[in-house]
């Protein structure tokens, strides 16, 4: 009796259960579309945030003990010790492997340019887009143009597998007159070796130190310092998870942490997690992460979802009070059905279950919509934001709904306090 | 001698300083037709509603089947309201959106027990065999009025309580429902009826009589 009541008078005043729906849909697309999204911004952030950078450096570990005095590196083995170029594609045999972005291997030498006075010249050789093969026969392209997109050229990148293509720094290239298509003549400036002929293929911009030099294909600074299959560092991009409690812990070192915090933190892709796994892939490398960018990862994402958990409880609050504003005309044009329940012996709270069910009803279909709703929603904000489609999470289905039905009875839950106070004896009669 | 079904001691309802009923001492035993007449604001409303467990009294006593409703809570009050009294509206406060035979069966679903069988059986009792399946609105006032005398009939209650049952009908539906009270009657039912119509007042073994809140008369 209580659902076939439910049933037919859920059908009346369809009208007002519209508007109620669709105030739930509403409420439920918003919130839809703010989870999925909440869910897969740090993805996505991670992803963007790699526009400015790596986010690891990896260096010989006697390089490790930092002595930087004003500005000065003052470490005597800075530039002597090396990496073995081959252990770098080790980086991509980590249990975090698919998060690895990216690398580009760094070796900077001294070099002197034959003519225009001999000017001395760092020569800085790396990937620019290589294609390096691992674990076998896997291929996979990385270099400064994949980690570094802001690096800018004017004229031509050079080709990874030749060694007489350079770039030039746009501070050097101003300093001399360079410009693309110049040749030069370059030999290494700490040992008499035989002279490279190389073209300016195009004028870097970076913003960094690269502007003050030539940027060069790996093989030819190795070729010309006589430093074969060795480089000096390796910028990593690394996709990660935001910082948070216990990456924070972490980073006193991996002792601080019991083994249950260890194996959580081990498996979960924190810049420092990864960072500790490179060093047990590579052991003669130290990773450091660059805290300034793994840093304001977690503080823009967080922000981010701040925002969304406030836009969120403000749609819920609103969808709340429209639900409640509906329900009290309801109850007041009902309120002779209400009387009559009561005058026939319904308890207040079974008139309260009638009407707290159907607001539910209308919570559960408005959820429904409002879940496909929301998720179309996240797509069109994933593609006007990020530029690319959302993920969507089915947890988010049930969450939702929960919420949608919890909202309605929420917003149902105080005017219907107002059954109470009705007598029948005065809606039966018309005084109310 | 038959029991006492209905006993008011001095009954008194006050809504601040106007008294509608002032000191009411009634009786109706069982299978007693009482009508109760009185001119407007002579307080027979209130009365019903207090007869009825819709309402409270300030003072006195209202016992009904044997329990003293003045010393109950609300939720007792409830309870007795759903197991004791079948009531019958003038304006017949039937639910919109269900049928003729929903109707009904709503009064024995808070009475605890539904039975679709015995539903119709009362329906047909009312002559309405053939609209089990209608909704208030495809119903004539008369038929409507059946329905909800069918729906005071349902739970076998210990008193029917009627407010002005044919105020709202033509002639003819009049006639009918005043011979399903007369039929009621010989049944053996315990009828208290409120109504300003004589006639149907005629029927009934006594009438009290109220006027300014107190009864004036008791007649045969």
């Amino acid at each position: 009796m209580f659902l076939l009541m439910l049933r037919q008078s859920f059908f009346r005043g369809r009208r007002r259960k519209l508007l109620a729906t669709s105030t739930i849909i509403l409420a439920a697309s918003l919130i839809t579309a703010l989870m999925t999204i909440s869910i897969d911004v740090g993805d996505k952030m991670s992803r963007e945030m790699k526009s400015y950078g790596a986010n690891l450096n990896l260096v010989p570990k006697s390089e490790n003990l930092p002595l930087e005095i004003g500005g000065v590196d003052y470490n005597p083995l800075k530039g002597e010790v090396f990496l073995e170029e081959q252990d770098l594609g080790k980086m991509k045999e980590i249990f975090w492997h698919n998060n690895i972005a990216g690398y580009a291997p760094f070796l900077k030498v001294p070099a002197k340019l034959e003519g225009e006075g001999g000017a001395a010249v760092p020569l800085v050789g790396t990937y620019f887009s290589r294609l390096v093969k691992f674990a076998g026969n896997e291929e996979f392209r990385t270099g400064v143009r994949e980690i570094n997109p802001f690096w800018q050229v004017k004229g031509n990148w050079p080709d990874d597998g030749r060694t007489d293509q350079v770039l030039a720094g746009a501070t050097l290239a101003h300093k001399l007159g360079l410009k693309a298509g110049d040749r030069l003549t370059v030999r290494y400036a700490l040992a008499p070796t035989q002279p490279e002929a190389v073209t300016v293929t195009g004028i870097l911009t970076t913003g960094g130190a690269e502007e003050a030099a030539l940027v060069a294909p790996l093989a030819l600074a190795q070729r010309i310092s006589g430093h074969t299959g060795k480089v000096q560092s390796a910028s990593v991009s690394a996709l990660t998870v935001p910082e948070d409690r216990l990456s924070r812990k972490a980073r006193r070192g991996a002792d601080s942490l019991d083994s249950l915090e260890y194996d959580r933190w081990y498996c979960t892709a924190y810049v420092s997690s990864i960072a500790h796994q490179l060093e047990e892939a590579i052991p003669s490398a130290a990773a450091r992460p660059i805290w300034q960018v793994a840093a304001s990862e977690g503080t823009v994402v967080n922000k981010i979802q701040l925002l969304m958990v406030v836009v969120t409880i403000a749609a819920f609050i609103a969808s709340g009070l429209g639900i409640s504003s509906l329900m009290v005309t309801t109850i007041m044009e009902r309120s002779r059905e209400i009387g009559l329940m009561k005058a026939l012996g319904a308890a207040d709270w079974e008139v309260y279950l009638l009407f707290l069910s159907e607001s539910a009803l209308v919570g559960l279909i408005g959820g429904l919509i409002g879940c496909g709703a929301g998720a179309l929603l996240a797509q069109l904000i994933g593609l006007s934001i990020f530029g690319s489609t959302v993920s969507f999470h089915p947890i988010v289905i049930p969450v939702n709904v929960v919420i949608s039905i919890l909202i309605a009875l929420a917003g149902s839950l105080v005017p219907s306090r107002l059954i109470t106070r009705l007598f029948p004896a005065e809606v039966l009669h018309g005084r109310k | 001698m038959q029991k006492i079904v209905l006993e008011t001691v001095g009954l008194t309802k006050r809504f601040g300083n106007v008294t509608p009923l002032d000191g009411i001492d009634m009786q109706v035993r069982e299978g007693e037709w009482v009508a109760i007449m009185g001119p407007s604001g002579s307080g027979k409303t209130t009365m019903l509603n207090i007869l009825s467990c819709l309402d409270t009294l300030s003072e006195g006593k209202y016992i009904l089947d044997g329990i003293d409703t003045s010393q109950v809570s609300e939720k007792e009050r409830v309870v007795v309201r759903r197991e004791k009294i079948g009531l019958v509206f003038q304006q017949f406060h039937l639910v919109p959106y269900l049928t003729a035979l929903e109707n009904v069966m709503l009064a024995q679903y808070y009475h605890g027990m539904i039975d679709r069988d015995d539903a119709i059986e009362v329906l047909n009792r009312v002559g309405l065999s053939h609209r089990y399946d209608h909704l208030p609105s495809q119903l004539s006032g008369g038929e409507q009025q059946r329905v909800c005398i069918a729906r005071a009939l349902i739970n076998q209650p210990a008193i029917i309580l009627a407010d002005e049952p044919t105020g709202n009908l033509d002639e003819s539906n009049e006639q009918i429902i005043l011979d399903f009270f007369k039929e009621l009657h010989a049944e053996g039912r315990t009828i208290v009826l409120v109504t300003h119509n004589p006639e149907l007042a005629e029927f009934a073994d006594r009438t009290v009589r109220l006027h300014h809140g107190k009864v004036v008369q008791h007649a045969a």
